[in-house]
């Protein structure tokens, strides 16, 4: 348990921006945090939508359930919050 | 008596170079303050400056500009063109003098070192003049917002901005910090004078200037033009040294410094003038648009001003002739979103009469930066005005030090340039950012950002009550919106009228 800081690049916002998760969240939690500074703000929300995070540059998805402790992620590093509709 | 032609005695009057008998030349002239590039003194005596003025020249011609722009002030003090001034164009007031006024101040500094360290006997008199120029420019631009003082309290900030760690001022200290107060006397040259005063001083007194007097703001329109005669002069120190450093094999390190510089002034730029120009300004007062005017006067002119001197355009140019169209929407939004944190308030600049004018200077403007807009006027038109303000910070660029944005929406492309440089995740806004940091990694690595003294605890408590302490905004001086959000009216209106039908 500690206090893990990341840089959240939200899909349809226009800027990084700090965002401080703990170390044991997993990747929905930390998700759900980055949108706290984003959806409904400036970016307007998607009912039925998943939030899924990756790193920049990657195009996989990290696990809903890894921890950021498991995910190699490092301090400040910057993901990506991607839209993701639900599979049928 | 009969007076020689100046031009009889001028260039032999300002020839002072001497051979040193006592001390040895490095001693006279040392490297890291005149930056000789290993060139000895005699090819700096080739140096030949384009504008020619002699000291009783300047003194007749500087006291005649005095006596215009401040006999306009005197003139036109009871006039309450302040007070009744559209609270957009008092925000782009408060944003200029902020920003610019002890910068003026620290360029005399840069000046001096020119003054007194270069090789060139010809830059060491323009400089001198220079100098006297940039006390002169300080001293106006503190002088004329004072009288308004005592009616804002955030006109004061263009005393107190330089002293302060708000994050604009970080930016622009840490960007004239880097061209001017820490290099040698012909990088001075070029970074300052070629690079920034040429290049991009035109944006902020010409634009300015024109839209001042559009805006009936004729006292600030009498300054800044009356500056900007001052600037057209000095502005020409850097191009004979760009001169001699080509003709004696030094093309690749005075394009280095080139583009380092105007990278840097643009994105500063992109903050200050861009809002003021594309949001600030009200609508039926804008002449140009910001790209349209960057398009005339640093594409158009400065790339001219780039090859006739035989350098090559910025190996950027194409990002920056895309991000001209781009970034200084994100700024904007950014200093509109994190709005206590500005000097001056923000305005929105979103009715839907100047969305429609922001689509056609910038197509696709409304499915992009737009799309954002719509969510913030919602929460402003429903009264959920909690939701109109940050509750974390942006991430700022180690390189300009502002925050680190693309374009949202549909046209989504906002990314991070990292590099870990000695063990350290540094983040950047750009690829060239990113370049400029690489040139001299060990000169800039060792400064926080805004966003590093957060996270180093020097921001207590950790919140943006510890933020706007830290940043030295004080009660009153906060940023909030410029029209008291009655831009929102129009939109109110609108919904209620779908409503009824």
């Amino acid at each position: 348990m500690a206090l893990f800081p990341l840089t959240s690049n939200f899909e349809g916002d226009f800027v990084l921006q700090l965002l401080a998760v703990d170390s044991e969240n997993t990747m929905d939690e930390v998700a759900a945090a980055a949108a706290v500074h984003s959806v409904g703000r400036r970016v307007r929300a998607r009912p039925g939508q998943l939030m899924r995070v990756r790193r920049q540059g990657s195009e996989d998805f990290l696990p809903r359930s890894m921890r950021v402790s498991e995910s190699g992620l490092k301090p400040t590093e910057t993901i990506e919050i991607i839209w993701e509709a639900p599979k049928h | 008596m009969a007076v020689l032609n100046r031009m009889d005695w001028y260039d032999l009057a300002r020839t002072t170079n001497w051979t040193p008998k006592y001390v040895t030349e490095d001693e006279l002239f040392p490297p890291l303050m005149s930056g000789a590039f290993g060139l000895p003194q005699n090819a700096w005596e080739k140096y030949d400056e384009p504008y020619k003025q002699t000291y009783p020249e300047y003194v007749k011609v500087q006291r005649d500009k005095d006596a215009g722009a401040y006999s306009v002030k005197a003139a036109l003090e009871r006039s309450r063109i302040f007070e009744n001034a559209d609270p957009g164009w008092k925000s782009v007031m408060k944003a200029h003098y902020g920003a610019i006024a002890r910068g003026e101040y620290a360029a005399a500094s840069a000046e001096a070192r020119m003054m007194r360290f270069s090789k060139a006997p010809g830059m060491r008199n323009m400089s001198t003049l220079g100098c006297l120029d940039e006390v002169r420019h300080g001293q106006m631009q503190l002088y004329f917002p004072h009288e308004h003082v005592s009616k804002d309290r955030q006109m004061d900030w263009a005393f107190k901005a330089y002293d302060t760690n708000e994050w604009g001022m970080i930016a622009a200290r840490h960007f004239f910090d880097d061209i001017m107060m820490t290099r040698d006397a012909i990088s001075v040259s070029i970074m300052l004078t070629f690079s920034f005063e040429t290049g991009f001083t035109n944006m902020q007194f010409l634009g300015l200037a024109a839209d001042a007097a559009e805006a009936g703001d004729h006292t600030f329109a009498n300054l800044i033009s009356s500056i900007q005669t001052d600037e057209s002069r000095h502005a020409q120190i850097g191009g004979p040294a760009l001169k001699v450093l080509i003709e004696n094999g030094q093309k690749a390190e005075a394009q280095k410094r080139v583009d380092i510089a105007v990278w840097g002034a643009w994105k500063l730029f992109s903050v200050l003038t861009g809002p003021i120009m594309d949001y600030y300004t009200p609508l039926e007062h804008r002449k140009q648009s910001f790209k349209e005017f960057m398009e005339e006067w640093i594409v158009a002119q400065f790339e001219r001003a780039l090859t006739d001197m035989g350098l090559d355009l910025p190996w950027y140019w194409d990002i920056f002739l895309k991000d001209i169209a781009q970034t200084h929407h994100g700024m904007h939004m950014g200093s509109y979103f994190w709005r206590p944190t500005v000097w001056w308030n923000p305005a929105a600049g979103v009715t839907p009469d100047e969305r429609a004018w922001l689509e056609e200077k910038y197509p696709g403007w409304n499915e992009t930066w737009g799309e954002c807009w719509d969510v913030i006027i919602d929460n402003v038109v429903d009264g959920n005005m909690a939701m109109t303000y940050p509750e974390t910070l942006p991430y700022v660029c180690n390189m300009c030090q502002l925050p680190i944005l693309g374009t949202p929406g549909k046209g989504w492309n906002v990314k991070d340039y990292p590099l870990e440089y000695n063990g350290r995740l540094y983040h950047f806004g750009s690829e060239v950012d990113r370049w400029c940091f690489e040139q001299e990694p060990e000169r800039y690595a060792g400064h926080l950002s805004i966003v590093d003294r957060f996270l180093a605890g020097m921001i207590q408590p950790m919140n943006l009550g510890g933020a706007l302490n830290y940043m030295n905004i004080a009660p009153g001086e906060c940023g909030d919106d410029a029209h008291n959000y009655a831009w929102a009216e129009v939109y109110r209106a609108m919904r209620a009228a779908k409503k009824a039908s």
